[in-house]
């Protein structure tokens, strides 16, 4: 079976919940996903978020580089590890709550081509280039949608080979590229000793 | 399996691992520290691990993992336990 069960309700795809109900350790302001538009557990997944006052307060009205590798690494790693983690032992994400940290763990590199404003809604296209005991490595790419753009309709019939491709409509405007990107649901207990 | 030859094993794996400096190769012990002595970098450490399996053609748990300490003979008891349970 794919996916987990929480309270009682099947979740087969992160597409058919709201980001808060996986990105339970995540505080209300710091989460910087707003909707997944396409995901296939092993593979990746497609998310959005637009920007608003409170993110680009104090920076020009600009949503920060910095910013932007959080997003995606909340929308790529901590939200498709997090899945597997729940479909591996049975259960929901509020379950593991208490028992793991999500951390990240590195960054390989990351380039800017374009930037971000209050208000522009952008696409994260993650791909899982390894996973192994809780830790994953993505990479992937940012893109700013054209404006009122449906992104369900539009990433509906998205597949493996369209991610691998980065094969997106020509007015998608790529903002940055990411390698590496490694998060890692850590055993809370081994945090709390480590700290 | 011997203890040195599952140590002469792990070495060869670490030499595949980049940010190890290979000279820091010569000198492993079984109280050698992957972390403390030879400056593994965390998100390299699964990379290894995962190596290790392939290996040896064993299956770690996340919680043998999680339960991993840093000396290379944690991971050579590890190893043998996992061998042993089959």
């Amino acid at each position: 079976m794919a996916g987990y069960y929480d309270k009682g309700i099947l979740v087969e795809s992160l597409c058919s919940i709201h980001p808060r109900e996986i990105l339970v350790t995540y505080g209300s302001k710091k989460l910087l996903v707003d909707k997944y538009h396409w995901h296939s557990p092993k593979l990746g997944v497609v998310a959005s978020y637009t920007p608003t006052d409170y993110d680009v307060e104090g920076h020009f009205g600009i949503f920060r580089g910095v910013d932007q590798i959080e997003s995606f690494v909340q929308a790529t790693s901590a939200s498709l590890s997090k899945f597997l983690i729940c479909q591996k032992n049975n259960c929901a994400p509020e379950d593991l709550k208490d028992k793991f940290v999500p951390s990240f763990i590195s960054i390989g590199s990351v380039n800017f081509m374009s930037s971000l404003e209050k208000g522009d809604t952008f696409v994260i296209l993650g791909k899982i280039t390894f996973y192994k005991f809780r830790q994953m490595v993505c990479d992937g790419r940012i893109y700013r949608c054209p404006p009122g753009l449906d992104l369900d309709q539009y990433f509906k019939d998205f597949n493996e080979e369209r991610l691998s491709k980065y094969d997106l409509a020509p007015d998608f405007k790529l903002i940055s590229d990411l390698h590496e990107i490694t998060g890692r649901e850590v055993d809370f207990e081994y945090f709390k000793k480590k700290k | 399996m011997e203890r040195q030859e599952i140590i002469d094993s792990l070495i060869e794996v670490l030499r595949t691992v980049r940010m190890i400096d290979p000279e820091k190769l010569v000198s492993v012990t079984e109280e050698t520290d992957f972390l403390a002595d030879l400056n593994t970098p965390s998100s390299q450490m699964i990379a290894f691990v995962a190596k290790v399996e392939q290996k040896f053609d064993i299956e770690f748990e996340d919680d043998d993992i999680d339960d991993l300490g840093s000396k290379v003979k944690d991971l050579v008891d590890l190893i043998l336990k996992v061998k042993a349970r089959g």
